[in-house]
């Protein structure tokens, strides 16, 4: 099901267009507010139901084989690390359901651009970035080199 | 300069009456303007709908000191701090256009029909406009060139306009020429600049506000009353959203 946005809830933040990793959530170039460009390339990841602040976008399905009727909306509390979802099925039954999504603060977790780049040699390495000090180990198990 | 009231200069060239019947045409273009987008858009139709379906899944009544309490929390929260937007930047930045462009409205009004061809316009007024005038340029240049949406996560080129720029570029371009209009006038009241100045202040304040219709003019209206039903919809139990989580995971 697809994605689409209420506009007289939506504010023109540009959250779900940013987050789209299909790139299909942009504004609209008469009311600035954000539409889906096209719903039969939605992933139907539904990032941009999550990430939006307002709550202003709903999924759908096509009206040829979904009769329209069914709802699912998405409550996202930064504060208490959690989203929770609210199924309403065509034939009236509503199901809720939360999801922890997180245990550290909402923006605690640094960008890769605020870390120092790391010198060459470190593509050679068999360790991942921030390894093994991010895994709290002291070292990680490693193949031999090829001689 | 901002002791100074620019429509007691601009007397010694055009009747005052001259400005008091451009106001008087540009609020009739408002008020015609926000009527026919409102039939066009069908938007009375669209929330007498929504409060009609909100109605039916309301879960308990509301009475009137309840929706009076509403009324005045959208009146304080969502309009007048501008609550609903979650980024504090974009937040400050409507704060500033909203109250410049009130501002700058109020006192315009004021001078045009109280004091057009007074020289001794009371200096709170003509401050009260230019600290309008350069709140909206403040807030509506912060908007325009860094927080609109086209330009912070479309990537677009600032300048590239749409229809949806009309009336950011209206009001950020009347509020402009009307100082630069100022500025020249106390240079030369009687140069042929400072009228080609009056000339582009009149032009971009027309545009703001006789293209409501095709413009973002009317949102000023109609978002108070998406805040007001939004939150009267959260107050009854007919709000669509989950019920918020009863517990915290965050680990501080």
């Amino acid at each position: 099901m697809p994605t689409y946005v209420d506009m007289t809830r939506c504010d023109g933040c540009g959250e779900c267009v940013n987050i789209c990793p299909s790139d299909i959530m942009h504004i609209d170039p008469v009311y600035r507010r954000a539409y889906n460009i096209e719903p039969n390339f939605c992933w139907e990841c539904y990032s941009c139901v999550k990430a939006c602040p307002q709550h202003a976008i709903d999924v759908r399905g096509y009206a040829d084989f979904a009769p329209l009727g069914h709802k699912v909306r998405v409550l996202r509390e930064k504060e208490k690390g959690v989203i929770s979802w609210k199924i309403r099925y065509r034939d009236g039954r509503v199901k809720e359901f939360a999801f922890p999504i997180r245990t550290t603060p909402w923006g605690s977790i640094a960008a890769p651009s605020s870390y120092d780049a790391p010198p060459a040699d470190e593509l050679q390495s068999q360790l991942l970035a921030h390894e093994p000090d991010a895994l709290k180990v002291a070292a990680l198990p490693a193949l031999p080199a090829r001689s | 300069m901002f002791v100074s009231n620019p429509f007691s200069l601009l007397a010694e060239a055009f009747s005052p009456m001259f400005m008091q019947a451009y106001v008087v045409l540009m609020v009739a273009a408002v008020v015609a303007g926000v009527l026919f987008d409102m039939r066009h858009k069908r938007s009375a139709e669209f929330f007498a709908r929504r409060r009609e379906s909100a109605r039916a899944a309301a879960q308990r009544e509301l009475g009137a000191a309840a929706i009076a309490t509403i009324a005045v929390e959208t009146l304080v929260v969502d309009v007048m701090a501008a609550g609903e937007f979650d980024k504090w930047q974009r937040r400050l930045s409507h704060l500033l256009t909203a109250y410049g462009f009130i501002i700058y409205l109020v006192t315009t009004v004021v001078m045009v029909f109280g004091y057009a061809s007074d020289p001794e316009t009371p200096w709170a007024w003509t401050a009260l406009w230019h600290l309008g005038a350069l709140m909206v340029l403040a807030g509506g240049s912060w908007f325009f060139f860094a927080l609109r949406a086209d330009v912070a996560q479309e990537a677009r080129a600032p300048l590239r306009l749409r229809q949806a720029d009309i009336f950011i570029v209206g009001l950020l371009a009347s509020s402009a020429f009307a100082l630069v209009w100022h500025a020249a006038q106390m240079l030369d009241n009687g140069a042929g600049v400072t009228m080609v100045l009056f000339g582009l202040y009149l032009f971009s304040t027309t545009l703001l506000f006789v293209t409501v219709p095709w413009s973002k003019f009317a949102h000023m209206f109609y978002k108070p009353a998406a805040a007001f039903q939004k939150r009267l919809e959260a107050a009854s139990g007919a709000s669509d959203l989950p019920r918020p989580a009863e517990i915290s995971h965050i680990r501080r």
